[in-house]
């Protein structure tokens, strides 16, 4: 009974990370997005510098019409924005924020189950841009798929050079057998799998497949209301595991001073800073061209994770 | 392999058991409508769910590693990998009306021989052995990796060969035999193990022929 | 390809910098409706009437490029200054409208106006929900007459103005001649001046 008591309280506490974080970091996004260009951002929505803007946003979308096109095919056009966002809350349970047992649940290959999950939601996308019955919809499918297929590989080969180095496929375990200098042996790969984590959540300057100003929204183009929302909760929700994992790989999740009784917050400061650099990322750079985005996974990407793989190959040989 | 060592008899199934046949049935109809369905699309993705399927088998069986990379490289590649095809034909968003090949009897035929083959191996080779759940997990990425580099190294081996002589075989078909426009040729570059010299020189025939390489290269 | 610039990747890194850096500054946004915008002296907002400077001149109401004023006016005579002297006639305003929602704002009035009688105020705030509640007569106009500023001082080195060198003269002269009792001078040049209060 305790058990089950257990693993409901881990639940629901993962269901509550899965509703709340992906909300301040778009509501971060609002307010470091217009500062830095020079603007205020939202500022009555809740009363103090426009906390709760994307609570009124939800309201005001919960109050749209939900709209199917006429020629589009329903139940896929339906379908599409669950399984964009499921998948975020799957991998959510599996990533460890504390030391002993602070996850919402083990898993053996947690490694592989994340990155196997996460390339599920972009089937979400698929499904939205070939269900809508619209070109640009079409267009931004097929630029999603593309750029998935290209960018899944260097993340896959970054992520193995890590699980070399630890020995262990466990997420947990990886964390626990972190060193400092790792973070300076697997700096090619963490940067590798930072930049390919963007392009697989289509985040500027990666945003070629919802391109706005030539493809409109890409494959959510036609969508209205809580289904529109449900896909920009998405996004959110891919950064919120995108930073968590970059933390838990590459940085050392819960390691910093007085980890034993702060782990935690040392995995929330790590990935709130990398959310941060997300956001930046974002206003800084101009949108890559697809040729472009394809050359930079094929050309750059897959021979600096190939290179970080042999070196930590050789690495391991020569320490053990 | 460690297995448990009373049989526990096919009556009075466990709870797993039961959930298995109830996955296997789901996996069954959503692989018959795959290839029954008139809709290419839908097709693809009652794929999802056959695959997805066989996934949650695999994880009732504790092999969990090979239920992850099921999902890894089946849902998550192959399945966008055919989207990403169908999306470049003229597939319309109903019925295809040309979506039979009339070869049914042909297909059913094969798809039956195969079946059973495959369930009469499967049941002689492993009739009597049985999964402890309670035991030491089976199909840990450990155990999995020790008996794949321990014991199956050679067809390990043998397996990476053929997928590096597919890998070689794609790019020499998305080659041309005459000069090639420098464009088409940096993929075949980072994937580096081609190797093959192109024959260098010429100077390209103009973007027309490099679509059409490129358009070979997606089929 | 980055034309020779050094170090790979420091245009990205200037980017980073660029974005860093605005965002410690503090942000250019004007929150209108909380903090009153600090607007310039000559700012164009809308067209005050000082009427009693008005004398039905109807200048302004023909030099309006698309014909927003509206003036209407009757004459009254007054008796003669000095018995068996002829009457004296004088035109008085009766309606003084601007059309706002035909006004583009030219000044085209301001400029003609000889007697100094109309004046750019900087209030801006005068948006309504019917566009015929946008003409606007005169006692509203002279209302905004209360919103003007006095005019920008002068450059330190600046000429003297036309209106005090005359002024001035003429006290002069009155000085000079100093027996004819009390003179004309002060009449004339103050009343455009007034118009500032």
């Amino acid at each position: 009974m305790n058990d089950a008591l257990d693993v409901v309280l881990r639940l629901v506490a993962v269901l509550v990370v899965f509703l709340v974080f992906p909300l301040l970091v778009g509501q971060t996004e609002h307010k470091v997005m217009a500062h830095m260009q020079g603007r205020l951002g939202p500022m009555y929505a809740g009363g103090f510098h426009g906390w709760a803007q994307l609570v009124a946003d939800g309201v005001k979308f919960a109050q749209k019409e939900d709209i199917v096109p006429a020629d589009a095919d329903r139940r896929v056009f339906q379908l599409a924005p669950a399984v964009a966002l499921l998948p975020y809350l799957l991998v959510l349970i599996a990533i460890p924020v504390g030391p002993r047992g602070f996850v919402g649940e083990t898993v053996d290959a947690g490694l592989i189950f994340v990155l196997a999950v996460m390339g599920i939601g972009v089937l979400g996308s698929l499904m939205a841009g070939w269900a809508s019955a619209n070109k640009f919809s079409l267009l931004g499918g097929l630029r999603t798929a593309a750029q998935l297929m290209a960018y899944e590989l260097p993340m896959l080969l970054a992520a193995a050079s890590v699980a070399m180095a630890a020995g262990t496929l466990s997420l947990p375990g990886i964390v626990a057998g972190y060193h400092w200098w790792w973070t300076l042996w697997q700096l090619v790969g963490g940067l590798v799998f930072f930049t390919a984590g963007l392009a697989e959540l289509q985040r500027p300057p990666f945003d070629m497949p919802v391109a706005d100003s030539e493809i409109i929204f890409g494959a959510y183009t036609e969508y209205t209301g809580l289904r529109f929302a449900l896909f920009l909760l998405a996004e959110y929700a891919g950064i919120v595991v995108l930073c968590a994992l970059t933390t838990v790989l590459f940085l050392g999740g819960w390691h910093g001073p007085w980890s034993g009784s702060a782990g935690w917050v040392w995995t929330l400061l790590k990935t709130a800073v990398l959310a941060f650099v997300v956001i930046w990322l974002r206003v800084s750079y101009p949108r890559l061209r697809e040729d472009q985005l394809q050359k930079l996974a094929w050309t750059v990407l897959i021979p600096l994770a190939l290179a970080q793989i042999a070196l930590t190959g050789v690495v391991k040989v020569v320490t053990s | 392999m460690n297995v448990a060592a009373a049989h526990p008899g096919f009556l009075s199934p466990t709870g797993v058991e039961i959930t298995f046949v109830l996955v296997g049935l789901a996996t069954l109809g959503a692989a018959v409508l795959t290839v029954t369905t008139r809709q290419l699309v839908h097709a693809a993705l009652w794929l999802v769910v056959a695959l997805g399927g066989l996934a949650v088998e695999y994880l009732l069986l504790t092999a969990e590693f090979i239920a992850w990379v099921q999902v890894l490289i089946y849902v998550g590649s192959v399945v966008v990998l055919l989207l990403f095809g169908l999306m470049l034909t003229k597939a319309p968003i109903g019925r295809s009306p040309d979506a039979d090949s009339e070869n049914r009897p042909v297909a059913l035929a094969v798809a039956v021989v195969a079946a059973a083959a495959l369930v009469w191996v499967v049941v002689d080779a492993f009739r009597t052995t049985w999964i402890n759940l309670h035991g030491a997990v089976q199909g840990s990425s450990r155990a999995t990796g020790e008996s794949l580099f321990r014991h199956w190294v050679l067809p390990f081996e043998a397996l990476s060969v053929l997928l590096l002589a597919a890998l070689v075989g794609a790019i020499v078909l998305s080659r041309r035999e005459t000069a090639e426009p420098a464009q088409t040729a940096e993929p075949a570059q980072t994937t580096g193990s081609a190797g093959a010299a192109r024959p260098g020189g010429g100077t390209g025939t103009g973007p027309t022929r490099a679509a059409g390489a490129a358009g070979k290269e997606r089929d | 390809m980055a034309p020779s610039v050094g170090i790979p990747g420091s245009g990205l890194a200037k980017g980073l910098a660029v974005t860093l850096r605005t965002m410690t500054r503090r942000s250019v946004t004007a929150q209108y409706p909380d903090a009153q915008p600090d607007l310039p002296p000559r700012s164009r907002g809308v067209i005050a009437l000082f009427e009693e400077n008005c004398t039905v001149c109807m200048l302004c109401a023909r030099e309006c490029p698309d014909w927003c004023i509206y003036i209407d006016s009757h004459k009254e005579t007054a008796p003669p200054a000095a018995p068996g002297g002829r009457e004296r006639s004088r035109n008085v305003l009766d309606r003084f409208a601007i059309d706002f929602s035909l006004c583009l704002y030219c000044g085209i009035c301001i400029e003609v106006c000889p007697f100094d009688a109309l004046f750019w105020s900087p209030e801006f705030e005068y948006a309504e929900t019917d566009i015929l509640d946008l003409t606007h007569e005169r006692d509203k106009l002279r209302e905004w007459m209360w919103t003007v500023p006095p005019p920008p001082a002068l450059d330190p080195a600046a000429e003297e103005p036309k209106e005090l060198a005359a002024a001035r003269k003429a006290a002069e002269k009155a000085a000079r001649e100093a027996g004819p009792g009390p003179g004309p001078a002060a009449a004339g040049p103050d009343s455009p001046g007034g118009a500032g209060a």
